[in-house]
């Protein structure tokens, strides 16, 4: 078990900076992964102890009951929903962020921050276009329809994992009426 | 601000708990409270957060020549963004995401894996033997965003003692730090990017219970050396890691031990205990993983390895070529590696009429295959196979007749067996190898593994 056993200064918090590991800002994130949008709304989404159990049912570990989501909007249309994250690579966070369509399937995934000595692979487009188009019916699944980077099957495996799970999310709450 | 490290700490703590927690078992309601929890703790820490931002935004309105650098850290609260087109506006852009990376400066990360083996050889059963392999400690510690340290320590055997054939050693530490997004330095005692194993070594990422051959007998892995080097990684795939580094010391090399038989390296590798270092090595590497799936790669190692010990010269040259590629369920890897010895001749002449010489080359491969036959949840099975053929004394300097010893045959060796994934981190494995030259090695191999 990974154990973070210090903390840090609550003073150094100053994402844009694009320094060492930082790539994006979650702003920067959202308007590049939905650029004809003209505002974004923000959500949380709240799941209950049931619904976070029918997430396990589906093989999809809940983790966090509320989730804030950004919703994409173009003129009041919505256009589709983004949800930054973040999930632990072998030792050390991995910021990222999902955009997911209006059809469950995911848009863009891009890399806010990554921090690892190793496996800073995953920030290649190409590894990350193979999420395009997948949702809530597509295994999303490292060695299975997402190609593995030798050398940093751990980086891979969580932020896979991760997708998988804000997509299971997103589509809950829009049957539950949520997103609307 | 202690108040508010306090529950970033609990957060923190908490989500690692929450992450590590529930393998394969169901979420029972006592993991939806604690997930309530720590929402409960987030939604705290946003409203503090924001309450700070508040303030940060008063401060910087109040002197009339605010500083640019407060007001871009007030500016997720706003609607005018860091981004470059104005038109989108951001309306009610929540304070925080769910868990700020803004958060994850200085932080120490504990980190360990562990190797405990049963070999069995199949035809001297006396031979049998149980061994905690290896047990590994490690911290990384982040002194700022740009700024690590990396180490680990290790124990072989169980129990080092001078009655005991325990090992502790340190195994990396060195300090990294981050000039660019593309390139960092790493200074002190790090691993040497040599084939897919040497970096990778932690018993989850590799098939089999034991290290295959040709990275312990040629690639002398676990290897490390003192110095610097350079990693640069690009957009396009490309990463390129180089330096200079301690090297070998032949003069280590004990004629009479066959211990330089089955790693010619490996019998004469440094590990920055007391290492001579008069003769300094260079070393690079290059891999290329820019089509998902698919790891192209090489490295090179070359330095003198004499050390100003003996009046002869010696340069000790590694290399390898190796390639990875995992499409699907599919695991299919390669290595080549190739290591030369100059002047040998010289060396030998006073090692004539001992049981072990010093080779002028070595080399070997491997092939292998493996296969997710099965998966449930973080349950997984990867049956596998592999093909080595490797030469510890493939060639060795012309002495003269009757002199020159003869060149060792290669040993061929396969193995099959299976590793099971217990849970993201835990790995059962068990295998059969089978020894073409010598048959007597033939044998069942158990493992436990783990690693985080």
């Amino acid at each position: 078990m990974r154990v973070l056993l210090a903390a840090s200064a609550l003073l150094a918090a100053a994402p844009t900076s694009a320094f060492a590991v930082d790539y994006l800002s979650a702003d920067q994130a959202a308007k590049l992964m939905f650029p004809d949008a003209d505002a974004f709304e923000s959500r949380t989404v709240a799941l209950d102890a049931e619904q976070l159990q029918r997430l396990e049912a589906s093989g999809v570990r809940g983790r966090s009951a509320n989730w804030p989501v950004r919703v994409a909007k173009h003129s009041g249309a919505t256009l589709g929903f983004i949800v930054v994250d973040e999930v632990i690579g072998k030792v050390e966070l991995i910021t990222y962020a999902v955009a997911i369509s209006m059809d469950g399937t995911i848009k863009q995934i891009e890399i806010l921050s990554y921090r690892e000595s190793h496996g800073f692979e995953i920030r290649l487009p190409a590894w990350r276009k193979q999420f395009v188009g997948k949702g809530a019916s597509s295994p999303l699944r490292v060695g299975d329809d997402i190609a593995n980077i030798s050398g940093a099957t751990l980086s891979c495996t969580h932020v896979t994992d991760g997708a998988r799970r804000i997509v299971a999310v997103v589509a809950l709450a829009r049957r539950a009426g949520a997103l609307t | 601000m202690s108040q508010i490290r306090t529950v970033h700490a609990k957060t923190i703590l908490a989500m690692s708990l929450a992450l590590a927690a529930g393998s394969a078992l169901a979420q029972t309601a006592t993991e939806a409270e604690l997930a309530k929890k720590l929402d409960r703790l987030a939604a705290e820490l946003a409203e503090v957060k924001a309450q700070l931002q508040q303030l940060q935004q008063k401060q910087a309105q109040a002197p009339a020549a605010a500083p640019a650098q407060t007001a871009q850290t007030a500016a997720p609260a706003t609607t005018a963004t860091a981004a470059s087109t104005a038109a989108p506006a951001v309306a009610a852009t929540p304070a925080t995401p769910a868990y700020s990376s803004s958060l994850l400066g200085p932080g120490t990360v504990l980190s360990s894996y562990g190797e405990i083996n049963y070999n069995r050889p199949t035809r001297a059963s006396e031979n049998a033997q149980a061994d905690v392999r290896r047990f590994v400690l490690g911290y990384q510690h982040r002194f700022d965003a740009k700024t690590k340290v990396v180490t680990e320590l290790e124990v072989e055997h169980a129990v080092s003692s001078a009655d005991d054939p325990g090992e502790v050693e340190v195994e990396q530490a060195y300090i990294e730090h981050q000039f660019t997004p593309t390139w960092a330095a790493r200074a002190g005692l790090f691993l040497i990017p040599a084939g897919l194993l040497n970096e990778n070594h932690e018993p989850t990422s590799f098939y089999g219970v034991e290290r295959n051959f040709v990275e312990t007998a040629i690639i002398p892995s676990t290897w490390r050396e003192g110095g610097v080097q350079i990693v640069g990684t690009f957009d396009n795939g490309l990463t390129v890691q180089g330096g200079i580094t301690t090297s070998f010391d032949l003069t280590k090399w004990d004629a009479t031990s066959t211990e330089g038989r089955e790693s010619p390296l490996g019998s004469i590798h440094q590990e920055m205990a007391l290492a001579k270092a008069r003769d300094l090595a260079v070393f690079g590497a290059v891999n290329w993983r820019g089509i998902p799936g698919l790891l192209l790669g090489g490295s090179a190692f070359s330095g003198q390895a004499t050390q100003g010990q003996s009046v002869e010269k010696s340069r000790i040259t590694l290399w390898d070529l190796h390639a990875r590629w995992t499409p699907g369920r599919w695991d299919f890897s390669t290595v080549y590696s190739r290591g030369t010895i100059s002047n040998t001749a010289a060396l030998n002449a006073a090692l004539v009429g001992n049981p072990t010489l010093i080779p002028k080359s070595f080399d070997g491969y491997y092939v292998q295959g493996a296969y997710k036959v099965w998966s449930h949840e973080d349950y997984a099975l990867f049956p596998f196979v592999r093909w080595e053929q490797f030469n510890t004394a493939k060639s060795y300097a012309d002495l003269g007749p009757g002199l020159t010893p003869d060149a060792a045959r290669a040993e061929r060796v396969i193995t099959l067996g299976a590793n099971l994934q217990v849970a993201q981190g835990v790995v059962l494995k068990a295998d059969y190898q089978r020894f073409r030259e010598n048959a007597d090695l033939n044998r069942f191999n158990l493992g436990l593994g783990w690693s985080f």
